[in-house]
């Protein structure tokens, strides 16, 4: 880079960005006050017992499935055996075991877009987006909190304005 | 729970004065006006605060906040599906005197001259130079916030800084007869 621009880098550098306004300074510091007091509401510590039920649901499930897969072969086209009416009560029971605490969206970019033109001559470019979801969920009665994470890939197709 | 021998709102509050004109001059960027630059930082907060509890509730790297910046502003577009709409925002949203940078040159006349060039800057060459300027971030770190190579953002940085020298050499040639 030549002196010239050296020069420029410098007059850019003298240039300070604005800082927060009064007021949405005293916005981020109530924020920053509210979030460390919400850390700071003493919890349960989950002990290891207590994280025995994430290897005990597991073990549950996959008992309940069997016992439901059975039930159908036994049963086979007969009224709906106990261990159906077993696993709605359970998803009723496992939505009330937990409870949600936040649920997130946020969406990235994981390549630049490809541009391309149509028949009709239009500039168009094509990108995907990934959508992720972060829900958080606590384990009622062990305090233990789980995040769940999802994603979603999207095809993004719009008009190129941007040269 | 974070380390009690440091206050953790302290050191959030003291980051946050320390790195609120770097975000905000990055938001003001990718929003339409100040109000929307400083909501968006406070979003990110909220989100920073929970990637960071995990360590020990230390206040952000720079990187990270930049990053958690761009994707809160890509999701705050998308979801009021304005995309298009933003876009054209960018480019005008500094109508009026409505600047998110304060002229502090001695010149004061070639400062707002090279504050105006940057705001008309188009929107990718405006992004490296914002983050390599008023972020203090290097090339490897703006190519991976951008999703682009080291070298890319090298290039659209000097482009921009080219630019730049460009106009303001026109201007003076003009103003010079």
């Amino acid at each position: 880079m030549d002196n010239a621009l050296k020069d420029l880098e410098l007059k850019l550098e003298s240039l300070s960005p604005r800082g927060l306004s009064d007021e949405g300074r005293k916005s981020c510091h109530q924020l920053i006050d509210q979030l460390v007091d919400e850390y700071n509401i003493p919890s349960k510590t989950p002990d290891k017992g207590d994280r025995n039920w994430i290897g005990s649901a597991a073990a549950a499930a996959t008992a309940l499935g069997i016992g439901i897969s059975g039930g159908w072969y036994l049963g086979m086209n007969k009224t709906p055996s106990l261990h159906v009416i077993d696993e709605q009560s359970n998803k009723a029971s496992n939505a009330l075991a937990f409870e949600h605490l936040d649920r997130e969206k946020w969406i990235f970019a994981k390549e630049p877009p490809n541009v391309y033109v149509t028949k009709s001559g239009e500039i168009r470019e094509i990108s995907r987006e990934v959508e992720v979801t972060e829900e958080v969920v606590q384990h009622r009665e062990s305090g233990v909190v789980v995040t769940i994470e999802t994603t979603d890939h999207h095809v993004v197709d719009a008009p190129k304005s941007d040269f | 729970m974070f380390d009690r021998r440091i206050d953790p709102g302290e050191a959030w509050r003291e980051w946050l004065e320390e790195s609120a004109p770097r975000l905000l001059a990055y938001a003001r960027a990718r929003c339409n006006d100040a109000q929307e630059a400083e909501d968006l930082l406070q979003d990110a907060l909220i989100k920073l605060w929970g990637y960071q509890k995990e360590r020990a509730c230390r206040p952000p790297d720079l990187p990270l906040a930049f990053s958690v910046m761009r994707y809160l502003a890509l999701d705050r577009g998308r979801r009021k599906g304005r995309r298009e709409k933003r876009d054209r925002k960018i480019i005008q949203f500094q109508s009026g005197e409505d600047h998110w940078l304060d002229p502090t040159l001695e010149d004061s006349e070639e400062a707002k001259l090279l504050r105006n060039e940057v705001e008309d800057l188009p929107d990718k060459l405006r992004e490296a130079l914002t983050l390599k300027i008023w972020g203090g971030l290097t090339f490897a770190e703006i190519g991976s916030l951008l999703k682009i190579s080291h070298n890319t953002a090298a290039s659209r940085y000097r482009y921009a800084v080219e630019q730049l020298q460009k106009k303001l050499k026109h201007l003076h040639n003009i103003k010079n007869g």
